[in-house]
């Protein structure tokens, strides 16, 4: 879907944000661009939409060199969403949600239905917010938006740098999984920018590690905590290694061989094989089960019992290297 | 009561005369002034040549640093020499046009450039085209300070203007020089009360116009800034 074909960017001056990164996104997947600030991520993302050209290499999005494609029709096929400053404050929440609609002279009518679909999908009531301004609204709200917008004009690629930054924890994480559960059913490739390793292991199908503009290791979460590719990346993940385990490691890969129960409760807890050990270590706690049956997509699995969980974080605690 | 009377039976015809005389000469000079200062201002915040910004930003400002009465004259001089009337309407709404420029050039050029870069980013991000951003973003975004120059320069010319009644152009300048040159009482209450009231209602109206013109949404932000300074 996106290609990058030994690109660099170099600043008037000589600073070198991005140096020969080669790499392509898949079609459907969110990439996560991590790293530290000055680790040219943020370059990297604005490439994508020509807000700074690369000043050698390539870019292929749709199978086309995005330096021989009109800009403007470009940016128009790909979502936008940034940092809470993100939305015009002189514009009503449905104005603004109706930008690239509208520059993509969609009907009104058209644009009205998108705006109130797209409030109802973030979560906010049409009727309420439709007309208010991005000053009344709370911070979590205005991120809502800022995605909503993003994914106005259905275009197949959306950018995302921090969108979910500058918020407190407790919204962040609501929006995190409000995010993905959304992203799930609407299927886009996604470049998201952050240079927060957890909400990279959570939001990511693959991660980017960057630093001082060079692709340090491209590899899922769970592979990037497990098998970092070189110094960097070990010492980058450095003491959140325990608990990146915990949330990058399934349910499934836990999973004592073949427990199988003869009679399965059709009712009642369970867990999915999906799940990482931080989400089962939660549902026994909330139920006080010492047993859960796990289920995967095709049905029941089999049984994983809290003693069997203690023992696999007690194992991954060991790996790695101490106390959290 | 009878004083007041005969002082409007006397005065009244010439004080509306004159005022109205003195309010379209400010409209007319601040017209064109906006006609050229608002442009002006818009390409100097856009363009990239910062040394045409700082010529042309400096040129005004040494306009305004000019006394006004000494700029008149200077115009009038300007006339003569080109054989251009040196009497009447014309040199006082030169004079007047180039005084005005500024605060609105300055305001323009600074209303603009205050918008937050990242606002600017995200509307290019989306893929607007750079008059699109300019028409449906800078200025929205910017108009509070624009009006806040076209209000400034209005009271000043309002100010100015009665000079002109120096060079002919009539206004309520006329009345003021009159009463100043036989020293009667009742002529300078009726020219300098007049410019009084039209300078304070101007800067009533134009202030409404201000808020009426502001985005519903920037409103709050921008009354808070106001305190806060």
């Amino acid at each position: 879907m996106i290609i990058f074909d030994h690109v660099s960017k170099t600043y008037p001056g000589g600073v070198e944000a991005v140096r020969d990164l080669s790499l392509e996104v898949v079609e459907g997947e969110t990439l996560v661009l991590l790293g530290t600030s000055g680790s040219g991520k943020t370059t990297t993302m604005k490439m994508v939409n020509r807000l700074i050209e690369p000043t050698s290499g390539h870019i292929l999005v749709a199978d086309t060199d995005i330096m021989e494609q009109d800009p403007i029709g470009l940016r128009r096929r790909i979502g936008y969403a940034i940092q809470h400053i993100g939305l015009f404050p002189h514009m009503t929440i449905a104005e603004n949600i109706a930008v690239v609609p509208k520059l993509l002279q969609r009907s009104r009518a058209q644009v009205a239905e998108r705006v109130d679909g797209l409030l109802t999908m973030v979560g906010l009531e049409p009727d309420e917010f439709r007309e208010r301004y991005p000053v009344q609204l709370s911070g979590g709200q205005r991120q809502r938006i800022g995605v909503a917008r993003a994914l106005a004009a259905d275009p197949p690629i959306v950018l995302m740098d921090e969108p979910f930054g500058a918020l407190d924890p407790i919204t962040r994480e609501e929006l995190q999984n409000e995010f993905l559960a959304l992203e799930s059913e609407i299927r886009k490739t996604i470049i998201f920018v952050t240079h927060d390793v957890f909400e990279a292991a959570k939001m990511g199908d693959r991660i980017a590690l960057l630093d001082a503009g060079q692709l340090q290791q491209l590899a899922t979460p769970a592979d990037l905590v497990e098998n970092p590719a070189n110094e960097f990346v070990d010492q980058f993940l450095g003491q959140h290694r325990f608990q990146l385990s915990l949330l990058t490691r399934r349910v499934r890969s836990v999973m004592p061989a073949a427990e199988v129960r003869s009679e399965k409760p059709e009712t009642g807890a369970r867990l999915h094989a999906t799940d990482t050990l931080v989400e089962a270590l939660d549902a026994f706690k909330k139920t006080g089960a010492a047993v859960l049956p796990v289920h995967d997509r095709t049905g029941y699995l089999g049984d994983l019992t809290r003693r069997h969980l203690l023992a696999a974080i007690t194992e991954v605690l060991g790996e790695a290297g101490g106390a959290p | 009561m009878n004083a007041v009377l005969s002082f409007f039976r006397k005065l009244g015809p010439e004080m509306l005369q004159r005022t109205y005389e003195h309010t379209f000469l400010v409209f007319f000079a601040m017209a064109i002034a906006v006609a050229i200062a608002l442009p002006l201002g818009v390409y100097l915040a856009r363009t990239r040549w910062r040394r045409v910004v700082s010529a042309v930003l400096g040129a005004a400002g040494v306009i305004q640093t000019v006394p006004s009465l000494a700029l008149i004259s200077f115009i009038v001089l300007l006339f003569a020499l080109v054989a251009l009337p040196t009497i009447g309407t014309l040199p006082a709404l030169v004079a007047l046009v180039l005084y005005a420029l500024l605060p609105i050039l300055r305001n323009t050029y600074t209303g603009i450039r205050q918008v937050d870069p990242a606002v600017i980013e995200v509307a290019t991000g989306m893929g607007m085209k750079s008059h699109q951003i300019l028409l449906s973003v800078e200025l929205p975004l910017s108009l509070p300070v624009i009006m806040a120059g076209i209000r400034i320069s209005t009271v000043w010319t309002i100010g100015i203007a009665t000079l002109c009644g120096l060079i002919g152009a009539g206004g309520l300048g006329d009345l003021i020089l009159k009463g100043l040159r036989s020293i009667r009482m009742d002529y300078l209450v009726a020219g300098t009360v007049p410019a009084a009231l039209l300078a304070v209602t101007a800067d009533w109206l134009l202030g409404r116009l201000e808020r009426w013109l502001t985005p519903e949404g920037i409103r709050e932000s921008h009354n808070s800034t106001e305190e806060g300074e």
